[in-house]
């Protein structure tokens, strides 16, 4: 378990270390005339925008947003139980079974999210080792902390993979933890700046 | 192509080092490779080949910031998909991002994660301006802009002289010998720009706009020194040409003491001028900068030009210029001058935000090597434009045009091609 919180300390710096780069390079400074609202614009980019009415990508494309989103859905609960984990909070009983369900479907939709990764020829092309690692990592660690919840006994595989995913977590395209937010906020900020968004 | 030396190798990666921001920063590290922008790109569209996905484009330049610029990408480049800048990626980004990208950003709005993916398509032009493969079609553009002062080179006495018969006509449509269309005078509230093409091959849509400036009354002028409103060195990504040509109309509005600059329809160069421009020259425009089409539905609103939507009885459809909507936020003064000026008016689908890209963006008309691919990808447009059963298609954008005209024969479409300022100029009430 120390392994994992040291893991998790190394990763929280990394991501840290991260986000503060850019802060320090900061935004690049626009001399053109504002037209529009950055404030709504940023926040429209973080909800209204994001919504599977607006995005090809989703409306197009339904069942793999949907994986898509329960798999991240399943991460932050599994990152929740990581932390609970730590503290020794277990849930129990309908809760515990609750949990484990939702898990088992998170941790399916990820497994299916790699094996359209694996069949499909566009995204075959498009994929480098370090997308199907990061997709592996996070499928089992929701899968792990599925089966940790009714066996106590996986904890130290579970301590291993945790600090596995947490260690690789800042090398590669999981960075995008970070870098996701900053995307969100710099497109509702272009957007904003030129009145494109939000867009009524 | 010639030798890639360790200077231009220096150079293309200054982009990462020099000119890194937190925005540049953010997209180049963004892209979770899901592909799901595929169907977003009109070339993909057209074409569905792998190299086409926006994220294909996108993970060309971002490959090679990881292989230079992350600690993964040093030690475990295979790892992480990082490249070196080699002349096989040279010669990928080269037919890509020039050749295979109009910079539309359609697949901006609708990448699941936000990746600015037209961001990071100029940032890879730039890192082939700097290194020096610009594709000479596109180069040879903005040399004509830097030396002749307008990307046609057309000389300063047939720009005079076209604007000479042009104001007699004027006179003679309007019925008044006082019709002006003034030359560089100073302290005017408007000087008005123009895209080369309009003095070179539609001078009628000049005509257009001078007869709503007589019917509105207006103060303006045209400077025969700088009028172009485009940029091409917006397209081929040469930092330091696209400041000289924004410097160069920045000092002429200067000169003639205008309050206003009036960007002609042209989607680019309206976006090369606001929005970009002083970012180029690196200062704060002290003058008001509006695109044509703000200038002509704020006349129509404020009823200082009047129009009889009788006149215009074909049905009338509306291309949305991707750098006027998409990169400008322009899409509501369009519509409203169509529905004020024709009877019949109808959407293309999808529209506004969502529009498809002619194909005629990103320099592609200027980089004739790429025709093939430009007209194959304009079929989605026309196929739009045939399903709307129009016979008139408007668009505020000379590049447009042009790509309009092109599809209009190539796919026997039996259209008219008009400017919104045509249209307002036709549907007029002079009073």
């Amino acid at each position: 378990m120390w392994f994992s919180v040291c893991s998790l300390a190394i990763c929280l710096i990394s991501c840290f270390y991260h986000f503060i780069r850019l802060v320090r390079y900061g935004k690049p400074k626009d001399y053109s005339h504002k037209r529009g609202n950055i404030g709504a614009a940023t926040i429209y980019s973080f909800t209204g925008a994001m919504s599977p009415k607006k995005k090809e990508s989703a409306y197009l494309h339904l069942p793999t947003y949907t994986a898509g989103l329960l798999y991240h859905l399943g991460t932050f609960l599994s990152i929740l139980l990581f932390i609970l984990f730590l503290f020794k909070i277990e849930p129990y009983g309908y809760l515990r079974t609750v949990t484990f369900g939702f898990l088992l479907i998170t941790g399916i939709s990820g497994l299916g999210i790699l094996i359209k990764r694996i069949s499909k020829k566009e995204l075959r092309s498009l994929s480098n080792p370090d997308d199907y690692i990061s997709n592996f990592l996070v499928t089992v660690f929701q899968l792990m902390t599925a089966l940790t919840l009714y066996n106590v006994s996986l904890f130290p595989i579970y301590f291993i993979v945790v600090s596995i995913l947490l260690l690789y977590l800042p090398l590669g395209k999981l960075r995008h933890t970070v870098y996701f937010f900053a995307a969100r906020y710099h497109l509702g900020f272009f957007y904003g700046w030129r009145g494109v968004w939000p867009n009524k | 192509m010639e030798n890639l030396t360790k200077e231009k190798i220096k150079n293309g990666l200054e982009t990462f080092n020099d000119r890194m921001d937190g925005k540049l920063l953010t997209h180049l590290n963004a892209c979770v490779h899901c592909g799901l922008c595929a169907e977003s790109c009109v070339y993909y569209q057209a074409d569905p080949q792998i190299k086409y996905i926006p994220a294909t484009k996108v993970d060309l330049v971002s490959s090679i910031y990881r292989r230079y610029n992350t600690f993964t990408g040093k030690f475990a480049p295979a790892l992480v998909g990082a490249r070196n800048l080699n002349k096989k990626t040279v010669e990928e980004m080269v037919d890509l991002l020039f050749g295979a990208c109009t910079m539309c950003g359609r697949c901006v709005s609708h990448c699941s994660i936000g990746v600015d993916i037209s961001y990071i398509v100029r940032k890879g032009r730039e890192m082939l301006a700097n290194m020096g493969y610009v594709p000479e079609t596109l180069q040879s553009t903005v040399n004509s802009a830097i030396e002749t002062g307008n990307n046609m080179a057309i000389p300063t006495e047939e720009f005079v002289e076209t604007l000479n018969w042009l104001e007699e006509d004027l006179q003679f449509e309007v019925n008044d010998d006082n019709a002006r269309i003034p030359m560089n005078e100073k302290g005017k509230d408007i000087l008005y720009t123009l895209n080369p093409r309009e003095p070179k091959f539609f001078p009628l849509s000049i005509s257009a706009m001078a007869k709503v400036f007589y019917a509105a009354k207006e103060s303006w002028t045209l400077s025969t020194k700088m009028y172009d409103v485009t940029n091409y060195a917006y397209y081929s990504g040469n930092l330091g040409e696209a400041a000289k040509i924004a410097q160069r109309l920045y000092d002429e509005i200067e000169n003639l003491d205008a309050k206003t600059c009036v960007l002609a329809e042209c989607g680019h160069g309206s976006r090369a001028f606001r929005w970009e421009g002083p970012n180029y020259i690196k200062k704060v425009y002290p003058f008001e900068v509006l695109t044509s089409v703000e200038l002509l539905a704020k006349y129509l609103r404020e009823g200082r030009i009047k129009v009889n939507p009788e006149i215009i009885q074909d049905t009338v459809t509306l291309h949305d210029p991707c750098n006027l909507v998409r990169s400008g936020g322009i899409w509501k003064e369009q519509r409203y001058i169509l529905e004020k000026s024709v009877k019949n008016f109808v959407e293309m689908i999808p529209s506004k935000l969502d529009n498809l890209c002619c194909g005629g963006g990103g320099g592609q008309l200027a980089m004739s090597e790429y025709n093939d691919r430009r007209i194959k990808i304009g079929k989605l447009k026309a196929d739009q434009i045939r399903n709307t059963g129009a016979g008139i298609v408007a668009t505020p954008c000379h590049n447009c045009v042009d790509q309009l005209i092109q599809l209009n024969v190539t796919f026997k479409l039996g259209v008219q091609i008009k400017t919104l300022a045509e249209i307002v100029a036709d549907a007029l009430i002079l009073e």
